[in-house]
């Protein structure tokens, strides 16, 4: 399959292709010049079923003088990922937007735009992303001669948000504190009575800098940087970075039964997760039974992993090569037990709220979001699938011992609440039978980890993974010394944030916490 | 109906009864202790700890005039209790313990080595005056009933997940009097939780002057203390006492429900 990909790709774009590389098995790069991105971009997004699923700079002055960029599609039938790669010696030179054309890529051009000051011709919606209205200008902080300790000075400078004109339209702002206890963010809600016309979410409240923090960091550190990222997604974030070290550290065999456990912690956190957010739902509906049973479900599992791992949040679980201890020996039964308590639960439950008409009369119809709009925007995860894009990471590119297990996509086609919490409660189920079948065909001994003490400097590869919201895409680049170089995060918030924003349109406004809650998307994911 | 009335018979009452019965639990990660009779100074956890918690006590010795280890320490502010110290020390002198009930009144008492507080802003000196003289009187307004705000700023959410968890069926947070309120105005108590982000630092500040005195302010996992993980990055602070005065730390990465439970209570000296 790739080397069709590559040969079709080399007939096509013969001229403009300066290079093409093949690393890591499944990844394509391509180095091309700048001038022919939108020739490039447009054909590899239009006769190739793919996705644009990350975009990022990468400031390589310390290595050949240009900065660089890579436009990242991922071509799920044939498990491959395409890079395209540019060059530009100077930032101000100004590259084409290719947003017009591929509307995901806004976002990213916006986030290299404040990060690196590197200009982007034509973009559609050019205001500032990242930084709030304290940031002074000309302060890129991702550039290589940014200190990552140095905080510049408070500046106050206007920033706008889309006004919406017309008679009776009002704005409601709200957040960044919110009423309860969430992420902080701030949404302006253009409104005439109660349907929202337009919303816009200004985020990046909870902005860190982590992708500046793990630079000149030992690997070993960022591992931990890694799986803070954000809270609940510990694990899947931890092991998109493993896997790319791993690629990096050339480790190719992993232990069978490390990769089994990671498969089962993987699946565990899913659990957990889904638990939590149909109890949000059913919380945003106003069924409190319903939702501290889902709740009280979702402890169960917590206590799990504390008893399985020590931590509640399957922390300090990942190491590149492998998991840290032999979690999972002995502890099969109980974990078997609690998944069967688990099923018998949840199914009950599940058959409670279904046969509440109340209930579903909420859920059904709410926050709709358009197929074209969600392919467009690239949404992820049970996002996406509510919508009936066929993308799993677990799928397109088993990870781990998905290779052995199979995992069954769950599609749904409406695109509303109700479906984003079908897709959610359907894969409960499935991560139940992940499990089972992981403790019954994983190797029952042999070691959990093989060790990197070293990786070559200047390296470079992806690590993707499916959290419990959607595809994690890590990118990382290894520098001297066994430090990282870049480390380029996309959580599927960043994805799936803007999904949220058209998927409220049209609905009321006391409707917007229960559209918020069917896509649970993480701020610390997406600000970083 | 039927149904639902069945699952309420079959769990009854799910809350666990803690502070009343300790919770004894081998599973759980608290604090790391260091045993002093085989810890020999190599200092490989200082090497490796990824959140810069291990701090070696360093002494000049007169006559020589080298400088010495003599001991190494655990700043449990900053810790965030991977365990790696205990899994890499070649003496195998560190050992985390179950204990999870760390927080503490002052900074000070949760480190060996000093706090290094960069330059303080505070929204207005008066306040931590008022506060300061009015904390005896806190326990008799607030020792029956007690309303809390949260605010995020800037944390990874653990922490968020584990004071949403307060409100679960089994740690119900309301059985003390203790309830969360949607506005700081209604507010006794601010439970803050990361190392305040750059944008995040004017909306704290507010929040915290909308909240009527006498006020109390927790600091709710190891970014909130110390800046955890996060600290000295070009867009956070080094922990929420860099912005407002704090009354209590609650170390932990993230602290789970009952180490938070544990610190709101220590702050109204119910414990």
């Amino acid at each position: 399959m790739i080397e069709k990909i590559i040969e079709m790709l080399s007939k096509n774009l013969f001229i403009e292709i300066k290079s093409l590389n093949r690393l890591n098995d499944n990844e394509i790069y391509i180095e091309i010049l700048h001038n022919n991105l939108n020739k490039v971009c447009n054909f590899i997004y239009h006769s190739i079923d793919c996705s644009l699923i990350s975009l990022f700079a990468n400031d390589e002055r310390d290595i050949d003088g240009n900065f660089a960029i890579y436009y990242t599609f991922s071509i799920k039938k044939a498990a491959t990922i395409v890079v395209i790669k540019t060059k530009i010696k100077d930032p101000l030179t100004g590259i084409p937007s290719v947003s017009a054309d591929i509307p995901a890529a806004s976002l990213y051009e916006r986030e290299i735009r404040d990060m690196y000051g590197i200009y982007f011709e034509g973009m559609p919606d050019d205001r500032e992303l990242v930084f709030h209205e304290n940031w002074p200008e000309k302060s890129f902080p991702l550039r290589k001669d940014f200190s990552s300790s140095e905080r510049p000075p408070f500046v106050d400078r206007k920033q706008d948000f889309v006004k919406i004109g017309g008679t009776g339209v009002f704005e409601i702002p709200v957040g960044p504190v919110h009423a309860g206890i969430i992420e902080p963010g701030h949404f302006r809600f253009s409104v005439a009575g109660e349907p929202i016309i337009n919303l816009e979410a200004k985020l990046y409240y909870v902005h860190k800098g982590i992708e500046k923090l793990s630079e000149n960091q030992s690997f070993k550190k960022v591992l931990f940087i890694s799986e803070r990222i954000s809270g609940d997604e510990s694990f899947s974030n931890s092991l998109a970075y493993c896997l790319a070290i791993e690629k990096i550290g050339s480790l190719i065999n992993i232990p069978e039964r490390a990769n089994f456990s990671r498969t089962i912690f993987c699946e565990l956190e899913r659990i957990y997760n889904h638990l939590g957010d149909i109890s949000g739902i059913c919380v945003d509906v106003g069924f409190g039974f319903a939702s501290s049973q889902f709740a009280m479900m979702r402890r169960w599992f917590q206590m799990l992993n504390e008893t399985l791992t020590g931590s509640r949040f399957l922390r300090s679980v990942n190491i590149p090569g492998g998991i840290r201890k032999d979690f999972i020996k002995s502890k099969e039964s109980l974990i078997i037990s609690e998944v069967n308590k688990l099923e018998k639960e949840f199914n009950e439950t599940v058959a409670i709220i279904k046969n509440n008409s109340l209930f579903i009369d909420r859920v059904e119809n709410t926050g709709v979001v358009k197929l074209l709009t969600a392919s467009d925007l690239n949404a992820v995860g049970p996002a996406g699938r509510a919508n009936g894009i066929e993308g799993d990471v677990r799928v397109n590119f088993p990870y781990a011992a998905y290779k052995h297990i199979k995992a069954n996509l769950i599609i749904h086609g409406n695109g509303d609440v109700n479906c984003r919490m079908n897709v959610k409660i359907e894969e409960v189920i499935e991560s139940i039978r992940i499990i089972k079948e992981a403790l019954e065909i994983m190797p029952v001994d042999g070691s959990i980890n093989e060790s990197i003490e070293n990786i070559e400097p200047y390296k470079y590869a992806f690590g993707l993974t499916e959290s419990p919201r959607g595809e994690n895409c890590h990118w990382v680049m290894s520098g001297e010394k066994n430090t990282i170089f870049r480390y380029k995060i996309r959580t599927p918030s960043f994805c799936n944030w803007p999904v949220l924003c058209h998927a409220v349109r049209g609905n009321i406004i006391p409707d917007f916490p229960l559209i918020n809650k069917s896509f649970n998307l993480s701020y610390s994911g997406n600000d970083l | 109906m039927y149904t639902i009335i069945k699952k309420f018979i079959k769990y009854g009452v799910v809350t666990v009864d803690y502070p009343k019965k300790p919770i004894i639990n081998p599973n759980i990660i608290g604090k790391p202790v260091i045993d002093k009779e085989k810890c020999n100074n190599c200092c490989v956890c200082i090497d490796n700890c990824p959140s810069s918690a291990m701090k070696a006590r360093k002494e000049m010795k007169n006559k020589t005039k080298k400088e010495q280890i003599t001991s190494i320490h655990i700043n449990i502010d900053e810790c965030i209790f991977c365990s790696l110290c205990a899994d890499i020390c070649p003496q195998k002198a560190v050992t985390m313990t179950n204990n999870f009930e760390m927080a503490e009144k002052e900074r000070e008492q949760l480190r060996l080595s000093a706090p290094i507080i960069e330059d303080k802003i505070l929204p207005n000196d008066d306040y931590e005056l008022i506060g300061k003289r009015l904390k005896e009187n806190i326990n008799k307004y607030f020792g029956r009933s007690l309303q809390i705000r949260e605010v995020d700023a800037g944390s990874c959410n653990g922490c968020d997940n584990e004071i949403n968890a307060l409100n679960g069926p089994y740690n119900d947070l309301e059985r003390f009097g203790v309830s969360f309120v949607a506005s700081p105005r209604h507010a006794d108590m601010l439970l803050v939780t990361g190392p305040v982000s750059r944008n995040m630092e004017l909306a704290l500040i507010k929040t915290y002057n909308a909240t009527p005195d006498p006020k109390l302010v927790v600091a709710v996992g190891a970014c909130a203390c110390s800046g955890g993980m996060f600290k000295d990055s070009y867009s956070t602070k080094n922990g929420i006492d860099c912005i407002v005065p704090v009354d209590i730390y609650i170390p932990g990465c993230p602290p789970r429900p009952q180490a938070i439970i544990y610190g709101i209570l220590k702050a109204i000296e119910r414990i």
